[in-house]
C-alpha cells in the first residue's frame, strides 16, 4: 500500500492542474519531465529495427510529449533512438518478476536506493557503468551509487500546524515531546525515515548514527504511539495535516510546500534535520536496450535546465551541480537541494537501509499495528 | 448423451479459458510458497512460530467475525422488514439496499472519513449538541474499519436472507398466531428458524469476503491495522518475501475452502451465489 515518491509527483501534478494553479500545458510538461507518459508497449521494435529505450515510471494517466525532460535531449543527442515511456510502476516486486521470467522489456527504472539494494542482491541489475555516467553530474555521492543513480532528489521534512503552537518546533527532537507540543503526530508507515527520526530524536548525531538499533528506535516509537496516525501515499499526509487531524508530521518536502502554500503558511515545515533521499534509477539485468541505458541516465543527470523546470513545477530537487544557481531566488527556499537547506539536512544510509529493510520494516509494522 | 455432449462442449471454452488464465497462474502462485526461498515447509512454519503472522491472521479473523455479526444483524432486520413490506413497496426497499453495491468502495471509505473524523460532521454535531466534551475517535482505528466494511458488507447478507424468508410460508405464522402464539413467539419458533438457512448462507458470504478486504482497512485504519491482503501485498512487492506472501494467500484459499466445504453440508450453497431457486 505504500506509495512511492514518485507515484506522489503524479498525483501532486494533476491535483494542482485541477486546482488551476498550473496551466494543462505544465501539466503536461511535469508529467513528461517526470516520465509519466502513456504505457506504450513495444510493438516489436526490434524486429522493426527501431533503436529505442524504455523509461519506466509511476504515472497513470495517459498524454502526449512524454519525453520532453528525459528524452528529448537524448533523442537529440542521439538521432535514431527512440525514448519510450511506461508507466506501469516498477516496484521492487514487478523488476524481480521480470527479470526472473526472462522477458525483461525495461532499460531503465524509477526506484530507489533501498530497492536497488534489496535487487542487485538478487543480482537482478545491471551496475551503473560510470564510464559513461559522470559522477561529476551530481551534487553528493548519494546520488550515483554501483547499482543507480538519480536525476532528481527528495526530503521528509517536519511539517507542523503554525496555529497550534506559538513556538515552532526545531526539530526531530520536539517532535517527539507531546507535553511542550501536544497533539496527533504522522509519520509514514514505513520504517525508512521513521526510525531514523525516532533515533535522530534521542539526540543521535545523523551522520554517526547507522547501524540503527532498531529496538531503540521502536521503543522511541512506542512514546508517540498513543498519539500517532501514518500515512501511507503523500495524499493521505497532506488531508491529514491539512484537516487538523495531526499537528505535526513526517512528510516529503513537496506536499509540504504545497500545504504552506495554500494552507497561507497556517502549516509550516522546516529543513532542520529533513531527510534527503535519491530518486535513484535502476538498470534490469538483460535489459532489451543494453548499454543504451546507461546513456540515457547519463543524459538525464547531465542537463540541469530540465532539472530545474522540474523543481519549478514538482518542487523535485535537482541533482545537477549547476542547477541550484539556475533556480529563481524565491523558489530556492523551496528547493531541497539548495546548498543552504542541504546543510541543514542529512542523507539516509540507504546502504543500511538495503540490506536491513525487510527485517526492520516488518518490525516496525508489527509495532505499530500490534 | 450426445445432446448431453453438445452442451459440455459450449461451456468447455469457458472451462478452459478460466483454467488457463485462473487457476493454472494462481496454482503457480501457490506453488511459491513451498519453493521460496528454499524447497520445503518452511513458510508454513511461521504460522506457529512467527508472532507478526499470527497477529496479522487474528487480526484478520477478529475484524471480519465482527463485520459479519454486525452485518448479520442490520441485514436480517432489513430483510425482515423487505420481506413483511407489500410488494409495490418491496421494490423500493430492493432498489434501496442495492443501490450502495453500486457506488466504488473507495468513495465510501472517503466519506466515511469525512463523517468520522475529528473535526467531522459527526463530531462536530455532538459537540454542538452538548453530548461530548472532546471528539470521539471513530476513524483511524479499528472500529472506523469495522463501520465500513459493514456498510460495504450489509447488502451482501440481505440479498440470501432475502431469498430464504421469502420462501417462507406466510400462512405459517398465521396458523401459529391462530394456535395461540404471540408476536414474538411466533417469529422467534416459526420465522426465525425457517430463515436460519438464509442467515447461515449469508454468514458465510460475508465472512469469505471479509478475510480479503484491502482497501477499506488501508483508508479507514489510520496505518495502525495491518489486515491479511495487505500483509501479503507488502510481501510480494515491497519486501520480496514472495515465499511468505504466497503462503499466507494459500492459507487464505484453503481456509475459504475449508469454510464453503464445512457449510455445504448445512445450506445450499448453490443458492448463496445465485443459482436456481
Amino acid at each position: 500500500m505504500t506509495q512511492t515518491f514518485q507515484q506522489d509527483c503524479v498525483e501532486l501534478l494533476q491535483q494542482q492542474h485541477q486546482r488551476g494553479r498550473i496551466s494543462r500545458r505544465a501539466m503536461l510538461w511535469g508529467l513528461a519531465a517526470l516520465g509519466a507518459a502513456p504505457a506504450l508497449r513495444r510493438p516489436a521494435a526490434a524486429a522493426q529495427g527501431k533503436q529505442e529505450l524504455v523509461l519506466v515510471n509511476w504515472g497513470g494517466i495517459a498524454m502526449k510529449g512524454f519525453d520532453e525532460a528525459y528524452g528529448k535531449p537524448f533523442m537529440a543527442e542521439n538521432p535514431g533512438w527512440t525514448v519510450v515511456q511506461d508507466s506501469s510502476g516498477p516496484s521492487a516486486g514487478r523488476i524481480r518478476s521480470m527479470v526472473e521470467s526472462g522477458h525483461v522489456t525495461w532499460d531503465l527504472c524509477d526506484s530507489s536506493a533501498a530497492s536497488a539494494t534489496l535487487l542487485s542482491g538478487m543480482n537482478l541489475l545491471t551496475p551503473v557503468d560510470y564510464g559513461v555516467v559522470r559522477k561529476e553530474n551530481v551534487i553528493g555521492p548519494a546520488f550515483a551509487v554501483e547499482y543507480g543513480a538519480a536525476p532528481y532528489s527528495f526530503s521528509n521534512v517536519l511539517a507542523y500546524d503554525s496555529s497550534k503552537f506559538p513556538t515552532p518546533p526545531t526539530g526531530w527532537k520536539d517532535f517527539f515531546d507531546l507535553k511542550r507540543f501536544p497533539g496527533t503526530r504522522l509519520i509514514r508507515r514505513d520504517a525508512r525515515t521513521s526510525l531514523d527520526i525516532a533515533t535522530v530524536s534521542l539526540g543521535a548525531d545523523p551522520k554517526a548514527m547507522y547501524p540503527l538499533d532498531v529496538g531503540k528506535a521502536l521503543k522511541r516509537i512506542g512514546d508517540i504511539k498513543g498519539n500517532a496516525v501514518y500515512w501511507n501515499n503523500g495524499s493521505e499526509s497532506e488531508q491529514y495535516l491539512r484537516t487538523g487531524e495531526a499537528v505535526m508530521g513526517c512528510i516529503w518536502h513537496t506536499r509540504a510546500s504545497v500545504l504552506e502554500r495554500e494552507t497561507q503558511g497556517r502549516i509550516k515545515f522546516i529543513w532542520d534535520q529533513g531527510m534527503l533521499q535519491a530518486g535513484i534509477m535502476v538498470i534490469p539485468k538483460n535489459n532489451p536496450g543494453g548499454a543504451a541505458a546507461q546513456r540515457l541516465l547519463a543524459s538525464m543527470l547531465a542537463h540541469p535546465e530540465p532539472q530545474v523546470a522540474l523543481l519549478k513545477l514538482m518542487g523535485n530537487g535537482p541533482t545537477n551541480p549547476r542547477a541550484a544557481e539556475m533556480v529563481p531566488p524565491e523558489l530556492r527556499r523551496l528547493n531541497p537541494t539548495d546548498p543552504a537547506n542541504v546543510a541543514k539536512q542529512f542523507y539516509l544510509d540507504e546502504t543500511w537501509w538495503g540490506k536491513n529493510y525487510q527485517d526492520a520494516n516488518a518490525e516496525y509494522l508489527d509495532f505499530i499495528t500490534g | 448423451m450426445r445432446r448431453e455432449l453438445g452442451w459440455w462442449g459450449l461451456i468447455l471454452p469457458a472451462f478452459l479459458l478460466m483454467t488457463l488464465v485462473y487457476l493454472v497462474p494462481i496454482g503457480q502462485v501457490l506453488v511459491i510458497s513451498v519453493t521460496e526461498p528454499r524447497l520445503g515447509l518452511e513458510n508454513y512454519e511461521r504460522l506457529f512460530t512467527s508472532g507478526s503472522v499470527q497477529s496479522v491472521i487474528l487480526t484478520t479473523l477478529r475484524i471480519g467475525g465482527l463485520t459479519t455479526l454486525i452485518a448479520l444483524l442490520l441485514g436480517y432486520a432489513l430483510a425482515y422488514k423487505v420481506t413483511m413490506s407489500p410488494p409495490h413497496r418491496r421494490r423500493w426497499w430492493l432498489l434501496a439496499v442495492l443501490v450502495p453495491l453500486w457506488i466504488s468502495v473507495l468513495v465510501r471509505a472517503f466519506a466515511w472519513v469525512t463523517l468520522l473524523r475529528r473535526e467531522g460532521l459527526v463530531n462536530e454535531a455532538l459537540l454542538a449538541g452538548g453530548l461530548i466534551d472532546a471528539p470521539l475517535r471513530m476513524v483511524w482505528n479499528e472500529f472506523g474499519i469495522v463501520v465500513g466494511m459493514v456498510h460495504y458488507m450489509v447488502p451482501y447478507a440481505v440479498l440470501p436472507m432475502l431469498a430464504s424468508m421469502g420462501d417462507v410460508d406466510p400462512r405459517l405464522l398465521a396458523a401459529a398466531r391462530g394456535l395461540g402464539a404471540g408476536r414474538t413467539e411466533s417469529f422467534l419458533r416459526v420465522f426465525l428458524p425457517l430463515s436460519l438457512p438464509g442467515v447461515i448462507a449469508a454468514g458465510v458470504l460475508v465472512f469469505i469476503f471479509s478475510l480479503g478486504f484491502y482497501i477499506t482497512p488501508a483508508l479507514l485504519g489510520g496505518g495502525r491495522t495491518l489486515m491479511a491482503a495487505e500483509w501479503i501485498k507488502l510481501q510480494i512487492t515491497d519486501l520480496l518475501r514472495w515465499g511468505l506472501g504466497a503462503m499466507l494467500a494459500t492459507v487464505l484459499v484453503v481456509a475459504i475452502l475449508a469454510t464453503l466445504a464445512l457449510f455445504s453440508r448445512v445450506v445450499d450453497l448453490r443458492r448463496l451465489f445465485g443459482a436456481g431457486s
